[in-house]
């Protein structure tokens, strides 16, 4: 369970970034974080993952084990010389995993088994964020966090990755933090959105949301079906 | 040539190197932080000053100052996120401030040209031992950081997260860049020091493969480097550092020619067949 209360932050003497956010997240659930750019979202995945300190408020985390797939494809040096097998066995071996088939098992997870002696420069989008979804689940997470899984991948790649994610979450009942642009598949997925607007957010199912969001950005105000 | 025992030092130590430098240059390189190799081996030269006028063997001297700027320059690189390449001109400048001084003032009573452009002659069996067990010393310690240090230069961010002790393991790594200069700086010399780990990892680099095959390609044209270079600086009676160098970017150039044929001449002999 993730529970984070009166949550706020500010880089120092700054204004707040995030201000008294609250919200309960227990297990099992997937949550889509949605936002403009500059409201906060990244921050908040900051927080969750350890990596800033809250300046004002708590956050309880009781996941065993956090992963986290970033958004760096677009950042990746493309001449980086390691194969695909390569980035898994050095997560495994850094991080002590057991299991001598554990490789292969990740790769079959994302169907990438042919992949395994790839470079990873090589790789387009959407097969490089499924090497490091099945990277991130090799180690059996109970809280998996995802920052724009979709961003700059294909349609058919988006739909086989929010396919895979959803199958961690329903069938391997791994609890999902999804930063997402992508409306269409946010309320596709998730069973939870969380809408954050200049630090500040609050929790509302993917229905209500559509309404909220054509009233933020277009001010009509009426359901379309997605 | 062999005759010689300060040749079979040479050799000895040569061997070391040819292993150590690419295992440091490959984790540099990558972590695009080569010039950080130039910084610490300018540091060196002040550790050999400080030796030699202290009276410690200056390879100690070397080691125990560069390892020093090292941890000097992680710890200030933590601080200046953003302009870590002014640090390295900072220890950069103290370090030569201090070799430079020392040496113009008659403080140093030998001659420092051996380490700046090195030399097999005066290779003596105490420093065949000190660098024999700081190279083993070096080789353990990467053996055992070497999965932890290939996770944090692809993805730093992802190794901080899955628990890796990112700060802890840069911390030593420092250390490690300093054992490696330390350790090469009789042969290869201060000035080309940073060639040596930085170029058989570019050379290795254009052959385009996985990371071990990289770094194993890496010590191989290391190897070539420095022996070829041993050999040819005794037969021209010139300092091997210079002649190191030289093979090294031959080398380079060498392999970037063949690739380039490569590339040309692979789809004309597809066609032909």
């Amino acid at each position: 369970m993730l529970q984070i209360k009166n949550l706020s932050f500010s880089y120092g003497n700054t204004p707040y970034i995030l201000n008294n956010l609250n919200f309960e997240l227990s297990d099992g659930k997937y949550i889509s974080i949605l936002g403009e750019n500059g409201s906060g979202k990244s921050t908040l995945i900051k927080l969750i993952l350890g990596l800033l300190t809250p300046t004002k408020g708590t956050i309880q985390n009781t996941f065993q084990q956090t992963a986290y797939v970033s958004q760096r494809f677009e950042s990746l040096n493309k001449q980086f010389p390691i194969t695909v097998k390569e980035v898994l066995t050095c997560y495994q071996k850094a991080r002590h995993l057991p299991g001598s088939n554990l490789i292969a098992e990740s790769l079959a997870l994302v169907n990438m088994q042919e992949y395994a002696d790839a470079l990873i420069g090589t790789l387009s989008g959407g097969q490089f964020q499924k090497i490091f979804i099945a990277r991130a689940v090799m180690g059996n997470p109970d809280l998996l966090v995802l920052d724009e899984p979709s961003n700059g991948i294909d349609i058919k790649s988006q739909n086989e990755i929010y396919q895979l994610i959803r199958s961690l979450n329903r069938e391997k009942h791994i609890t999902v933090i999804c930063v997402e642009h992508n409306l269409k598949a946010a309320i596709r997925n998730s069973h939870l959105l969380y809408h954050m607007s200049n630090g500040i957010g609050h929790m509302c199912n993917p229905k209500n949301y559509i309404n909220e969001y054509l009233m933020e950005n277009t001010g009509v105000e009426e359901y379309v079906s997605i | 040539m062999f005759q010689y025992n300060f040749m079979q030092n040479a050799f000895m130590i040569a061997i070391l190197i040819s292993i150590l430098c690419p295992l440091i240059g490959m984790f540099l390189v990558l972590k695009r932080y080569s010039m950080m190799g130039d910084t610490l081996a300018h540091a060196s030269l002040a550790g050999v000053a400080v030796g030699l006028m202290s009276h410690v063997n200056p390879i100690l001297g070397a080691f125990l100052l560069t390892s020093f700027f090292g941890v000097v320059i992680e710890r200030l690189r933590r601080h200046f996120k953003n302009y870590a390449e002014l640090i390295l001109v900072v220890i950069l400048s103290l370090s030569v401030g201090i070799a430079i001084t020392l040496i113009s003032s008659g403080a140093v009573h030998a001659n420092v040209d051996s380490f700046l452009f090195g030399s097999i002659l005066t290779v003596t069996s105490q420093d065949f031992y000190l660098v024999s067990a700081l190279s083993l010393i070096s080789l353990f310690i990467i053996s055992q950081l070497y999965h932890s240090l290939m996770f944090m230069i692809f993805d730093e961010e992802g190794a901080l997260i899955a628990g890796i002790n990112v700060k802890w393991i840069n911390y030593v790594f420092s250390i490690l860049v300093a054992a490696t200069i330390s350790i090469s700086i009789q042969i290869v010399g201060i000035l080309v020091i940073s060639s040596l780990i930085a170029l058989p990892i570019a050379t290795a680099l254009q052959l385009q493969r996985g990371f071990k095959p990289t770094l194993l390609y890496g010590i191989l044209f290391s190897f070539i480097d420095i022996v070829s270079g041993i050999f040819l600086s005794y037969w021209i009676n010139a300092a091997p550092g210079g002649v190191i160098a030289l093979v090294s970017v031959f080398l380079l150039l060498g392999v970037l020619t063949f690739q380039k044929i490569v590339c040309h001449a692979g789809p004309i002999l597809k066609l032909a067949k």
